[in-house]
């Protein structure tokens, strides 16, 4: 990969399909196969689904999978592969917020903790610091201790347990920057701060952050279905991954279905996200981007 | 050296004191009221206010508050509104437990991450860099609540190798410990390799094997102690989300640790408890980052060396 890469790069007019080549690796291509389908699926759910999310049947409860029900059937009958279908719309939306919530504030406290005055630097590393330390369970203990638990507090959770490690990052590569002689020539000129921030480091950190996009995302969604399992996220009856499996949780001796299965479909979704992630961190590294 | 180490503690107990104020706060002007939720449904109106009085939640919340850090002080941290009996009781029968968990899984996982990472970082197109990279990935993707329960059906129920939950002797750490291991694996494994591959390539690497010293001492030996500093800076910064994947285990296993008794007080609305809970968890955290921070003067005599 890396030589095709080199050789893109050092053609003066690489033809387009080589650089469309070079874009690729086997990581980005299986993991947006797998991503596309599981989107896919979430998205076409009323049309793939073969029962509805919450139709009941008392006359086939716990059934093992089967042509009928390829992921079984739960304590009430309902088919859980359709309910996984229904719930990857839930889950995989609420991720997308808190993917794009935690990074867009973990973005700007990053440049906030690089560029902002000597008390808004160090107070953001002290927060940072905190927000790390904090186990994000307890946290979520905590706030849904405070507050009835929803969909809109998940994603507030989420924000609040994804901010910091995006913050970190950025405001490592903040820093960096902040040493070049470019920064030094706008300070010089009399450029404000804030305005270098946004309009000259911030696009040397952007692919970073489509890194770190994949990597949240993926981790967003682990953190939607732990928090769905302990019940501290979304409730039922709105089908969502964790939930399902929190359905199953008192089967799990007699009816491993119900549990294991959605699962899989969760593993397989968030996998895809982490090889994309990884894939593209190989390119940026290759082509010396960071 | 001194005020370094001076400096950390002020920082750790400055940390501690804002979260323990946050919750606080954060539960007295938002929660659910305890009192209704301790006394029978249908109570009268003044048996709730005994609760209250008991509780003592009928007084302003900055009265509360005070009462609360005198009693901290003291080292008292109230009483359990759940289970009528000392917070610092409760949280001392099921901390240990959970430091256990939590410090079997991490030596699970920093074994893992050593081994695999070096033997990837040494030959990346073996099987061992496939494995690595595969583990890395699948421990990212992976819930540890999911991978629990996999491991419950397949070594519990079907093998019935090891006990599905509760605690009775080191037989019963096994599963939920490599449940939790996997999840704080993948960044280790990954910072492992990477600053092993970086090492491999150093002028003390080759001259070690001009003098024509062995491979295997060669990287776990002297490769290994530069390639540690990393990983033990990822282990400290890790420690909070090893104690969440240690919390969401002992839900999963019925393991007795601090993480049931919080989901416990939280389904009790039980102030002292999640108070308490939050504060000795976020205290042990401090003080192994601040360990760690120790540490890492002690392997590598360099950073020592610079300390004023």
């Amino acid at each position: 990969m890396t030589t095709v890469t080199a050789i893109a790069m050092q053609a003066p007019r690489p033809a387009p399909h080589r650089a469309w080549r070079a874009a690729l690796n086997p990581p980005i291509v299986i993991g947006a196969a797998i991503l596309g389908l599981a989107i896919l699926s979430a998205v076409l759910a009323p049309v793939i689904a073969p029962y509805g999310p919450t139709t009941i049947d008392l006359s086939a409860v716990r059934k093992p999978p089967s042509f009928a029900h390829f992921f079984g059937t739960d304590g009430v009958g309902r088919d859980v592969f359709s309910r996984v279908l229904y719930g990857g719309r839930v889950s995989l939306t609420v991720a997308g917020i808190g993917m794009i919530g935690s990074l867009a504030f973990g973005t700007a406290m990053g440049l906030l903790g690089a560029f902002g005055n000597r008390f808004v630097e160090v107070a953001v590393s002290r927060l940072i610091d905190i927000q790390l330390a904090f186990p994000y369970v307890l946290l979520a203990i905590a706030v849904t201790s405070a507050v009835r638990p929803s969909i809109p507090v998940l994603i507030l959770l989420m924000v609040l347990a994804g901010w910091a490690g995006a913050a970190r990052v950025v405001r490592g590569i903040a820093l960096q920057e902040r040493g070049k002689d470019y920064v030094k020539a706008a300070a010089v000129l009399g450029v404000p701060k804030m305005r270098v921030a946004l309009k000259h480091v911030l696009p040397t950190i952007i692919p970073s952050l489509i890194v770190l996009a994949a990597m949240q995302m993926a981790a967003m969604i682990v953190f939607e279905a732990t928090l769905s399992f302990l019940g501290m996220g979304v409730q039922p009856p709105t089908p969502s991954w964790g939930g399902i499996m929190l359905d199953g949780k008192n089967y799990i001796t007699s009816a491993w279905w119900m549990t294991a299965l959605p699962g899989v479909a969760l593993v397989l979704t968030s996998l895809a996200l982490v090889l994309i992630g990884d894939g593209l961190q190989r390119r940026f590294n290759a082509k010396g981007v960071r | 050296m001194q005020s370094f180490v001076l400096g950390r503690v002020l920082q750790a107990a400055f940390i501690i004191f804002f979260i323990a104020v946050s919750v606080f706060l954060i539960l007295r002007l938002s929660a659910g009221d305890p009192a209704r939720i301790r006394a029978p449904v249908f109570a009268r109106p003044d048996v709730i206010e005994q609760y209250r009085k008991d509780f003592g939640t009928d007084r302003p919340v900055i009265a509360q508050l005070g009462s609360f850090f005198a009693g901290v002080a003291k080292g008292d941290l109230g009483n359990s509104f759940r289970f009528q009996e000392p917070v610092i009781d409760l949280i001392a029968r099921a901390l240990p437990k959970t430091l256990l968990l939590a410090a079997t899984a991490l030596a699970i996982s920093l074994t893992l991450a050593i081994v695999l990472g070096s033997m990837a970082a040494l030959r990346p197109n073996s099987f061992w860099g496939w494995l690595s990279s595969a583990l890395a990935a699948f421990g990212q993707a992976a819930p540890v609540f999911w991978f629990g329960v996999v491991l419950v059906l397949i070594f519990s129920i079907t093998l019935k190798w090891f006990p599905s939950g509760g605690f009775s002797g080191p037989l019963s750490l096994v599963l939920p410990a490599i449940a939790v291991s996997l999840s704080i694996l993948p960044t280790q494994l990954r910072v492992l390799r990477a600053a092993m591959e970086a090492t491999l390539r150093q002028d003390f690497i080759r001259t070690a094997h001009a003098f024509g010293l062995r491979e295997r001492r060669i990287v776990f030996v002297y490769a290994l102690r530069n390639a540690c500093l990393p990983l033990i800076t990822v282990t400290g910064v890790d420690i909070g989300y090893l104690l969440g994947g240690v919390i969401v285990a002992e839900v999963v296993f019925n393991f007795p640790g601090i993480g049931e008794l919080a989901l416990v007080a939280l389904n009790a609305r039980d102030y002292p408890l999640i108070q308490g809970i939050t504060i000795v968890t976020a205290t042990t955290f401090v003080l192994v980052n601040l360990l760690i921070d120790l540490l890492y003067g002690w392997i590598d005599p360099r950073i020592r060396l610079e300390q004023p």
